[in-house]
């Protein structure tokens, strides 16, 4: 079942002091010189723990995720529910005429707060209970999943890089201080999923339960990240309310008042199981776009024969037991994609009329792709990772791929828009740019750096200078001058996900760069970590390189929470 | 609103906020909302106590600490492995390399968790047809499937068929949903193993291409991406020496030192060797190192949503007790459908036993043996420390009002401002007379304080003698003792039946004990129930789940003298001394008296 546990000799640090393992690292590299003795600094305290295998945890607003090291999937996945707040002995939830009491929980804010480890707006987080649920949540993990006693264990950390340091810092105080753990390495997720990917850039749209959050990263580090509070929770939010407005009406609740009707777990069921995405309107995009559009498209005509007629007539019936009294529900089937369109694209409003922080999410996409460099953009939207719960959506993924290369097809990569430039466009007199608009579309990047001058003003000096010899370029062409790199087209990839990114990542023996001394954290908490800038610039640098390692050694003196900032 | 019986739940004293963790966290107490000082009154609706309470059933003592030891407070150390469902023991070794669910021919059922049994495809031949010696042993042969006995599910529904009727685990893992193989770990681990398989780059070329059209399951992606990157790690090291990266770990190797040196002078010192390693790795180009093309191309399953509609799908509970499928096509390929269920192989289970985490003593250890239920060494609560037992006293159920006459009834609602008693009856379990201090806020926490008055706050409780031992031993004193319990039981007696008449012991009298026996004391605990009405213009219009219980924190001060068990250089001292050593044991508690009628 997990035999690449088997074929891992190497477990972390300490083994290598005891005795000199066949690791499969070096087997394929042909002879090799004898393991010299890693210097005393380096090894852990006990050799005990020589087969300690390392505990690797994702921690989502939802769920958390737990294994080993090495593995390629977790073991364990735990949600957080209002079963698991109770108290212990409170068998309640057993009892045949028990019934979780949502309205009451709903009417105090509640309605699906409860099943959230966490909100990122910590100004009404209770941060002593998040540390209890998270404690509560990794002791059934470890007691039902990975069947683990208690004896002190590493752990590393799967976190959200945007996670706030108060409710991170709860976090790493309860489990410091309840599982003893010698040290919690911290690795942000998007890292995590290039890593699963397999590749060293990438843009991870994360479309998470209280957030979508597209994150570049480049050459293994966060370069640019935006948000949008288009998630998972708005997602289910629409859900409700495509089934109240479909409930006979009955005036809310008992005393009329009450927002919602259907409790929250009936609506994430209903969505996590019915909810789907429509593809890209056809009429607007009269003419096939580009390569990468065509899978979907094409799809889409096989099927155009029967589809239609059966999607207008077809109905589906979701049965409702939550409401005042158990019903079911005729919705069409339509009906159900409606909520998808609602949270994530709202396409009937223009553009211009969201705020910063709900732009719906082809545009954050657009929009996080067009902020990049040109360089990093380039090898960035040719290495799309979706993930996040609501990627689990039919449809949504190629969705947004669709709206996205539209909206690269009919912009280009031009961040100036408006009536004035349509104006310029299209005054033969004043068209200077018409070359670009020509055909090149999406793969405007790969024009050559001339054109890129006149794309795009910022970028104006770069073609015109004599380019540094930059030390870490070389490298990098170094390493990929053998082959050519996918650069400049749309391109979506598959990411094993963030815990097994990190799952590799830990078994490769890379260490994070955030990592957490118990002693450290104990004595000075969020207080005593310095910035990254400070603690080590050069291995954060190095981040996957075998330099790596050395962080370990230099723990000791200064550590960083990485991105997660300091205080 | 169901009634409920009286409770007492405990909170262990690690949880407390002092001795949690960092005692400047300043984020924790101030969410409590409360001080750390010792007046501070718990509040048992604080969504952060229900991590901390326990029945006393749930709690384990330490003999060596005299602390009480909660479920979060113990060091666990696995005593055996074993399988709910066969109760075979699986050696720990096992475990690692198999996972932690039984690899036997144990399998729950996707839909309704039920035990699955192997059982024949092959329907039974009609017996009137034909009544050969050899059809008895036709179903034995053929395909297998597990079946599920309690709703009919059967692993047919999801295509899966078995060959063998045993070692149904392996064969299942090889088969994907509809029955097609796929390559274990082992043959994938074999293929790689193949020397042609890295080293001629044709015959990769060869195994690429073959592979590309093939999309990579989640186990096979992560071996391909495992490969390459060890083998992109290894890779510049090949000049110089095996574990090259390893050697330059700490500032004492000149490798190190050299890089050290380079930050200063900007990279200029910087030798071969390093260029070559940092930054070495390339990413992952082709599906055989591990790069999967998304196919974001989803349409057949929403055909599929359509057609199948909401009894298709799978709900979410069942997802997640689904076991994480290596085989499965992809992350977002994960099965939604009713269709798509696999068996699910039982979860192991552990025996474990306890130690305190202090003094690393054993509190709890139980049989090595799966079959029994026993325990070897298992130090409970309950035998340490005092047992609160509640029962609502009717005290003027001789003045024949009905309203008060409900609160006698055990489990009845609670009248609100309506005052009521309960008696608590304190049990001493242990061989030392004991002395208790109780302490509770006059008004409950919370959004309705009910009033509670402790009418005989501090009373001691005698020893846990032997019911006998009093008996046998001084008869005169014994008897004295004894007379008097039978008096006071006598009483007690008339008390009750007479109600009122006669109530010059009935009388609620502050300070006093109502009740008291050979190794317990009943004390009366008067409340007046809180209005459960809201006011208009709250936030919240409605009551909380469990808001209309009646809950007393009560702070609980046990102390009580012991021998000295000194430690070893003490115990010569202290013996002839017959020293005395003072002890006390402190904890909060809560005890649920009833629900409030609203």
């Amino acid at each position: 079942m997990s035999a690449p546990t088997g074929s891992a000799p190497l477990p972390h640090r300490t083994v290598a002091n005891i005795r000199s393992p066949p690791g499969a690292g070096h087997h394929q590299s042909g002879p090799s010189t004898p393991i010299r003795h890693i210097p005393s600094n380096f090894g852990s305290p006990s050799s005990l723990r020589a087969d300690e295998e390392i505990l690797i945890i994702e921690i989502g607003t939802r769920k958390l995720q737990v294994g080993f090291s090495g593995d390629p999937a977790p073991r364990g996945c735990v949600w957080f529910c209002p079963d698991q707040q109770r108290r212990v002995g409170d068998f309640r939830d057993w009892q045949t005429d028990y019934r979780y009491d949502w309205r009451s929980a709903a009417a105090g804010g509640l309605w699906g707060r409860d099943h959230e480890l966490w909100q990122y707006d910590v100004r009404g987080v209770n941060l002593g209970l998040v540390g209890d649920k998270i404690e509560r949540a990794l002791g059934e993990a470890f007691t039902k999943y990975l069947l683990i006693d208690s004896r002190p264990r590493r752990m590393v950390w799967v976190l959200p890089s945007a996670l706030p340091i108060p409710v991170l810092s709860a976090a790493l105080d309860s489990v410091f201080s309840r599982f003893q753990s010698p040290t919690i390495s911290l690795l942000s997720s998007p890292l995590a999923l290039a890593v699963g990917a397999g590749v060293r850039s990438a843009l991870v749209i994360d479309l998470g339960w209280s957030e979508t959050v597209v994150t570049s990263v480049y050459e293994y580090r966060e370069v640019d990240s935006k948000r949008s509070i288009r998630g998972g929770r708005m997602l289910v939010e629409h859900t409700h309310k495509l089934l109240a407005k479909n409930l006979p009406e009955t005036q809310g609740g008992p005393d009329g008042k009450d927002k919602y009707v259907v409790s929250f777990e009936e609506c994430s069921d209903i969505t996590t199981r019915m909810v789907w995405c429509k593809p890209r309107p056809r009429s607007a995009s009269g003419q096939p776009s580009s390569d990468a559009l065509a899978t979907v498209q094409e799809q889409d005509e096989g099927e155009l024969e029967d589809r239609p007629v059966s999607r207008r007539t077809g109905s589906v019936t979701v049965p409702i037991r939550s409401w005042l009294s158990p019903t079911s529900l005729e919705l069409p089937f339509d009906a159900l994609a409606e909520p998808c369109e609602d949270a994530f694209f709202e396409s009937q409003y223009s553009p211009t009329s969201f705020d910063d922080h709900e732009l719906p999410l082809h545009l954050l996409v657009y929009r996080s792709l067009l902020q990049l460099p040109v360089d990093v953009r380039a090898l960035c939207m040719s290495r799309i990772i979706f993930t996040g719960g609501c990627s689990n959506v039919l449809g949504l993924r190629g969705r947004i791929f669709d709206e996205v290369s539209h909206l690269i097809q009919e912009r280009g990569w031009d961040p100036v828009r408006g009536k004035g430039v349509d104006q310029l466009r299209c005054n033969p007199k004043l068209r200077k740019r018409d070359a670009r608009q020509a055909g090149d579309g999406p793969t405007g990047v790969m024009s050559p750096p001339g054109e890129g001058e006149e794309q795009d003003g910022v970028w104006h000096d770069a073609a015109n200078m004599i380019p540094e010899i930059d030390f870490i370029d070389e490298q990098l062409q170094r390493a990929t001058d053998r082959r050519p790199r996918v650069q400049g087209t749309l391109r979506p990839i598959e990411s094993l996900g963030a815990w097994s990114g990190a799952s590799l990542v830990t078994h490769l023996k890379a260490l994070a760069i955030a990592t957490i001394d118990r002693e450290g954290w104990l004595q000075h908490g969020a207080a005593g970590a310095s910035k990254p800038s400070d603690a080590d610039y050069k291995t954060q640098r190095q981040s996957l390189g075998p330099g790596g390692l050395m962080r370990g050694s230099a723990a000791g003196s200064a550590w960083t929470l990485g991105v997660w900032g300091a205080t | 609103m169901a009634a409920i019986t009286p409770y007492t739940y405990i909170q262990c004293p690690c949880s407390d906020s002092s001795t949690l963790g960092r005692s400047s966290d300043t984020n924790s107490s101030r969410a409590d909302g409360a001080d750390d000082d010792d007046d501070r009154t718990f509040d048992p609706r604080a969504p952060r106590s229900n991590y901390s309470l326990y029945p006393l059933e749930y709690l384990l003592y330490c003999e060596d600490c005299h602390q009480i030891r909660c479920p979060r407070c113990v060091a666990e150390e696995i005593v055996t492995y074993y399988c709910p469902n066969c109760l075979f023991e699986v050696p720990s070794s096992n475990l690692k390399s198999e996972g932690n669910r039984c690899t036997r021919s144990c399998f729950q059922c996707p839909i309704c968790i039920g035990p699955l049994a192997v059982t024949s495809v092959e329907t039974k031949p009609d017996p009137s047809l034909l009544a050969a010696p050899d059809n008895t042993a036709a179903p034995q042969s053929g395909p297998y499937a597990l079946t599920c006995s309690y709703c009919n599910w059967s692993s047919t529904e999801v295509g899966i068929k078995f060959d063998k009727p045993n070692g149904i685990h392996a064969q299942l893992s090889k088969l994907r949903n509809g029955g097609t193989a796929r390559l274990t770990a082992k043959e994938r681990k074999e293929r790689r193993r193949d020397p042609s398989y890295r080293s001629s780059a044709a015959t990769e070329q060869g195994d690429g291409r073959s592979g590309s059209d093939e999309k990579l399951d989640l186990e096979t992606q992560f071996a391909n991406l495992k490969s390459f990157y060890q083998s992109q790690l290894a890779d510049p090291n090949a000049s110089d020496g095996g574990l090259a990266a390893l050697s330059d770990l700490g500032f004492s190797s000149p490798t190190s030192l050299s890089r050290i040196m380079s930050i200063y002078t900007g990279g200029s010192l910087h030798d071969k060797k390093a260029k070559l390693r940092v930054g070495a790795i390339r990413e992952a180009l082709e599906v055989d190192e591990g790069l999967q093309l998304a196919d974001l191309d989803e349409s057949a399953a929403i055909a599929q949503l359509h057609s199948e509609g909401h009894d298709g799908t799978a709900s979410t509970s069942r997802l997640s007790d689904q076991p994480p499928n290596f085989g499965e096509a992809h992350l977002h390929g994960r099965s939604r459908f009713v269709s798509e269920l696999r068996p699910i192989p039982y979860l192991l289970r552990t025996k474990r036993s306890k130690r305190c985490p202090v003094c690393r003593h054993i509190i709890s250890k139980p049989e090595a043996k799966v079959q029994t239920t026993r325990f070897r060494i298992r130090l409970v609560a309950g035998s340490y420390i005092p047992s609160i037992a509640i029962r609502p006293l009717s005290l003027s159920s001789g003045s024949g009002t009905s309203a008060s006459g409900s609160a006698g009834i055990p489990g009845a609602l609670l009248e609100p401002l309506k005052p009521a008693h309960y008696l608590l009856t304190f049990t001493n379990p242990i061989f030392e007379s004991i002395k208790v201090t109780l302490g509770a806020p006059a008004k409950t926490p919370g959004r309705f304080a009910s009033k509670v008055t402790v009418l005989c706050p501090e009373f001691e409780i005698d020893a846990n003698t032997d019911v006998w031992d009093e008996a046998l031993k001084d008869p005169s004193g014994a008897g004295e003792l004894r007379d008097r319990e039978r008096e006071r039981e006598r009483r007690r007696h008339k008390g009750e039946e007479g109600g009122n008449v006669s109530n010059n012991n009935n009388q609620l009298e502050v300070g006093k004990i109502w009740e008291r026996g050979r190794n317990w004391v009943s004390i009366v605990v008067e409340v007046v129930p809180a209005w459960l009405r809201l006011e208009h213009g709250t936030e919240e219009q409605r009551l909380r789940e469990d808001e209309d219980l009646l809950e007393i924190p009560m702070f609980v001060r046990v102390e009580w003298e012991a021998e000295a068990v000194g430690d070893e250089v003490g115990a010569v001292v202290g013996r002839d001394k017959e020293a005395r050593e003072k002890r006390e044991l402190a904890y909060w508690c809560v005890l649920g008296l009833g629900r409030i009628r609203h």
